[in-house]
């Protein structure tokens, strides 16, 4: 009872004292009868603030939770495999069992379809759109983290950090909005059409540049528009945004290899790029936990992702299709979505990333900080 | 023969060597000119778009009166600084608690980790809590649940900053301190905190220019105002949300505008870097 | 320390308050469809009484009725009229007043470049575009509708939104009177699932998209293709007539509507409507407010709420033609007037200014 009393008390006066303000030593305390020892003010302080980290990411689940219950409820399962997002109700002829629009008293007999919540095209869009950026990003990260460590000269070092960390901090709407006007533009003008002309006559290529539409019960193929807005641009401008990330982080990580360990293979003769193998095989969990870290950043990048995915909310094959992922969909529609059933199945979508967002998180940390003592996390 | 094969050998390793090198190098150029395209680009379009009025006037009522964003400008400071309120002394703490009353604890490496896997999550996440929270409760869109989000983002940030940077005072300079007979708590306000002030102001500036630039975690908190708003009960103006509706729409007056807001955007992240850089030079690889 | 605390308070208290000092304000948020003409009534409201500040918030209709339906806004746009699930959730009819503030058209806007003549749609042709079976601008189809012009093969992008909006509601709507196979597969809503193309958020989010893709097509309001010089085509009318959208033709097509407006609603749908001159995909848009409005903070507030209705709907209708929405026939404005006149504040009747 004390204890607790202490600590809130402890937090009033730890704040101003923190912030550099200190009290009169002369003035007696009035209020409190009690004396409060402050080394237990502070460490109580402290305590609170070290609590209110556990529990941000408590009610960051629990209300998640909460919120998406009705979905979960609803759809349980099948909300993780379901490709159907339509929010609106179905008015449509019924068929019987064998495929027949059933006809009653020579009128058509309906039936309304429930609206239908599903987050597999999100979880697809998000997975497909990370793992490409992936594909763009580590290699140039990879490369430019180890020529930085290993073969830049003394004076470029500096400003280079500096810009790949100036340039890891500029906010995504930022990226978002030069991908929108200069990206998307020009990949829709010049590098979309010529990718088109090159490969769509290559054969098992062309499903690239078409895609399969439904109407009623029977699929046609349509060519695809190409718009520059699509998972492809989307991927571009997410590669763009971690590359300096990874970048920062594996320079870190790679930092933190003993130099016996490099002076040694060079000493036995060995090439710049086999004593660069050694390095990267040394410290390859570290540079697996960057590229998780920047696995992160992908896949909760909303902004930019938004402005140039397309924002289609279907899963097609072809990298070249618009498409949606969880953060977009989100952003798109939360503000708007009047069911509660709607709402709850953003939320819990919104789970479904934060999940997955702790889970590359908790891997990366472990990777990066556990095998080294030093946080690797810079932003 | 075993000669000449190992010389060939070595010929090929020297060769993929120069090779690997070259491609590292083109990688580094590679990245350098396409991230300096992106913001030399930004910057350019940014200043041809940014006038005196962008920072005096509010948003016109139509196209050919497309006024400033001053509001947007004001909102951003005014949610950034309610958001330091509570997110600094809170981050701080709990950055004391791991660097200062860590040792023996079994709370330190759940929430040293915790702390980092916070950083790590979507920000638009941290929207929707704030919505949870502040908007439904308190029936309206309002300032405060915007500044929550952004506290709620700062606070591993300022935690984990202070936690590094508490650490790297010498131990000396807290037993010199408990030596003379100071308590615990004074030596961790008057000895350690002051001689680490200026790298904690560092981890400061990192979270602020981190929440400054954030958008999805306002877009169902604070939503946005077209007017000058200093009622945090209201619906919140805020830069990047007012660039973000102005850039996704077909206007090019308001276009234009988010040019210019973007541009104030990245100077300010480039100013606060520069003095982070500024402040830890000497300190890092 | 205390001394400190307090005066952190004090001064997040008179931050808040500083704006409020003789000042209402008044929040509201929906539809993007007459946000362009909202956005007019606001300025020259101001200009008329300069102690009411309103902000409105274009998020689409549904933002705007889940808005009023949470009371996070003061008064809500929507383009659809309030259905049985959504009054229920206000409470009821009688406990919601839902005016029409003005009418306009929704415009097939499309970017062809090097195509300068307009060009002719149907519905159907429209529905089929939106259900992806026209995949490109040089279909049969669409060169029946228009044999004299050069069509050419680009593939055709469909825009639409991508949040709950009263120009969705109105659209679907629309198409399912055009084609049974498009009421089947995407049915009729303020938010549904398009099987091809790009989504776009709110009104200007769709102008955008067009603006930037050719070969795009999307809906929007009027005054969203006017203001941005954006081409539209005319839209066969239930007459079989081809009629480009105005102030004018919407009119037509909202002659019949004081008829269908029974009882205390004042809604009518207007798409698809007969007479030679009526434009087909015409619809009015909605302003909604609780009928007690005891969800605002103050008499004061709620006085100058009714009294910007009631400026929308009589002074404010001449700024409607000047951005092509069409102002309320006489009849409509009537039975909006006998339905202002009956919001109250916490019981008691709103002084009549």
């Amino acid at each position: 009872m004390s204890q607790s009393s202490s600590d809130a008390l402890g937090a009033a006066v730890a704040i101003p004292a923190v912030l550099g303000y200190k009290s009169p030593q002369s003035r007696p305390q009035r209020r409190f009868a009690f004396r409060v020892n402050s080394d237990t003010l502070l460490q109580g302080a402290a305590l609170m603030g070290a609590l209110c980290i556990l529990l941000m990411l408590a009610s960051l689940l629990a209300v998640l939770f909460y919120a998406a219950l009705p979905a979960i409820r609803n759809f349980g399962f099948g909300f993780l495999v379901s490709t159907e997002w339509r929010p609106n109700e179905l008015e449509q002829p019924k068929r019987g069992p064998d495929g027949k629009i059933l006809i009653q008293d020579g009128e058509t007999v309906m039936e309304t379809m429930p609206p239908a919540f599903g987050a597999l095209p999100v979880i697809y869009g998000t997975a497909v759109s990370s793992a490409l950026s992936l594909l763009f990003a580590v290699p140039l990260s990879l490369g430019a983290a180890l020529f930085l460590i290993r073969a830049a000269p003394r004076f470029m070092k500096g400003p280079v950090s500096f810009l790949i960390e100036f340039l890891a901090a500029i906010p995504s709407i930022a990226y978002g909005i030069w991908g929108l006007f200069v990206l998307a533009p020009f990949l829709q003008q010049y590098v979309e059409p010529k990718l088109k002309t090159m490969l769509d006559p290559v054969p098992g290529m062309h499903w690239m540049f078409q895609s399969e539409v439904m109407v009623g019960a029977h699929a046609i193929m349509r060519p695809l528009s190409l718009t520059g807005r699509d998972m492809f641009g989307g991927s571009l401008v997410l590669a763009i945004m971690i590359i300096p990330i990874i970048t920062a982080i594996s320079r870190d990580v790679l930092n933190q290899v003993p130099r016996a360990q490099i002076e040694g293979s060079v000493a036995l003769g060995a090439t710049w790029w086999q004593s660069s193998k050694e390095m990267l095989k040394f410290s390859r969990s570290g540079l697996f936990g960057a590229v998780m870290l920047g696995l992160a950043r992908a896949a909760g990048e909303t902004m930019a992702v938004t402005m140039v995915i397309g924002n289609n909310n279907q899963i097609v094959p072809s990298p070249f299709a618009p498409a949606q992922t969880m953060s977009s969909l989100l952003a798109n529609e939360f503000a708007e979505a009047s069911t509660t059933l709607h709402r709850a199945a953003l939320c819990e979508v919104a789970l479904i990333l934060l999940l997955m967002s702790l889970i590359f998180n908790v891997v990366a940390r472990w990777l990066v900080v556990g095998k080294n003592s030093r946080a690797g996390a810079t932003h | 023969m075993n000669m000449a094969s190992t010389s060939m050998n070595d010929v090929i390793a020297r060769w993929t060597s120069r090779a690997m090198l070259g491609i590292c190098i083109f990688f580094t150029v590679l990245i350098l000119a396409l991230l300096i395209l992106v913001t030399g680009y930004l910057v350019s379009i940014g200043f041809k778009s940014i006038s005196w009025s962008f920072f005096t006037e509010v948003p016109g009522g139509d196209p050919e009166h497309p006024g400033g964003m001053r509001n947007a400008i004001e909102g951003t400071a005014i949610l950034v600084g309610l958001a330091g309120i509570v997110g600094i002394p809170m981050g701080m703490l709990a950055g004391i608690y791991l660097a200062e009353y860590s040792t023996g604890s079994r709370l330190a490496t759940p929430v040293r980790f915790i702390s980092d896997v916070l950083a790590g999550v979507p920000s638009i996440v941290v929207g929707i809590l704030g919505y949870e929270l502040l908007v439904v409760p308190l029936g309206s869109y309002n300032g405060w649940a915007g500044a929550l989000a952004l506290a709620f983002i700062m606070i591993p940030i300022v935690a984990r900053t202070t936690e590094e940077m508490l650490l790297l005072v010498p131990n000396s300079y807290r037993e010199a301190s408990i030596a003379l007979g100071a308590t615990k708590a004074r030596t961790i306000l008057q000895v350690v905190v002051p001689s680490a002030t200026g790298s904690i102001i560092t981890g400061v500036m990192l979270a602020i220019a981190r929440v400054a630039g954030e958008t999805a975690p306002l877009l169902f908190t604070a939503l946005g105002s077209r007017l000058l708003t200093r009622n945090p009960n209201l619906p919140f103006p805020s830069l990047t949300v007012q660039i973000f509706a102005y850039a996704t729409g077909p206007y090019e007056p308001f276009k234009r505008q988010a040019w210019a807001g973007i541009l104030v955007l990245i100077s300010l992240i480039f100013v606060l870097n520069l003095v982070i850089r500024y402040v830890t030079r000497g300190r890092r690889a | 320390m205390l001394a400190l605390l307090k005066k952190t308070a004090l001064a997040v208290a008179v931050l808040g308050s500083s704006v409020a000092l003789g000042q209402v304000r008044l929040q509201g948020a929906g539809a993007t469809f007459p946000e362009p003409l909202y956005k007019k009534w606001v300025t020259a409201y101001q200009a008329k009484s300069s102690q009411v500040m309103i902000d409105y918030q274009g998020i689409g209709s549904g933002g705007g009725i889940k808005g009023i339906t949470e009371k996070t806004v003061d008064f809500a746009g929507s383009d659809a009229p309030l259905s049985k699930s959504e009054l229920e959730a206000l409470g009821g009819a009688d406990k919601v007043v839902q005016i029409p503030s003005t009418a306009g058209g929704i415009v097939p806007a499309y970017n062809l470049p090097g195509i300068t003549t307009e060009l002719k749609f149907s519905g159907e042709v429209l529905a089929d575009i939106y259900l992806g079976k026209i995949a490109s601008w040089n279909d049969a189809k669409i060169k029946e509708l228009n044999p004299d012009v050069n069509l050419p093969a680009t593939a055709i992008t469909p825009a639409w939104r991508t949040d709950g909006s009263g120009t969705n509601y109105v659209w679907t709507n629309y198409l399912a009177t055009q084609s049974e196979e498009f009421k089947g597969s995407v049915g009729t809503g303020k938010a549904v699932k398009w099987p091809v193309g790009q989504g776009g958020k709110g009104n200007p989010g769709v102008a955008a998209i067009v603006q930037q893709t050719p070969g795009a097509i999307g809906y929007i309001e009027q005054a969203y293709a006017d203001q941005n010089k954006i081409f539209y085509g005319s839209v066969k009318n239930k007459n079989g007539q081809f009629v480009k959208a105005s102030p004018a033709a919407v009119s037509v097509a909202g002659a019949g509507a004081v008829e269908m407006m029974k009882g205390s609603v004042i809604a009518a749908d207007i798409w698809n409507q007969p007479g030679d001159q009526a434009y087909p995909i015409a619809s009015f848009t909605y302003l909604i407010v609780y009928k007690d409005l005891g969800n605002v903070k103050s008499k004061e507030q709620a006085a100058a709420l009714v009294d910007f209705l009631k400026w929308a709907v009589h002074d404010g209708q001449q700024l409607s033609s000047e951005l092509d929405y069409a102002p309320l026939a006489a009849g409509v404005q009537a039975k909006v007037d006998a339905a202002i006149a009956t919001i109250s504040y916490k019981g008691s009747a709103l002084a009549q200014r």
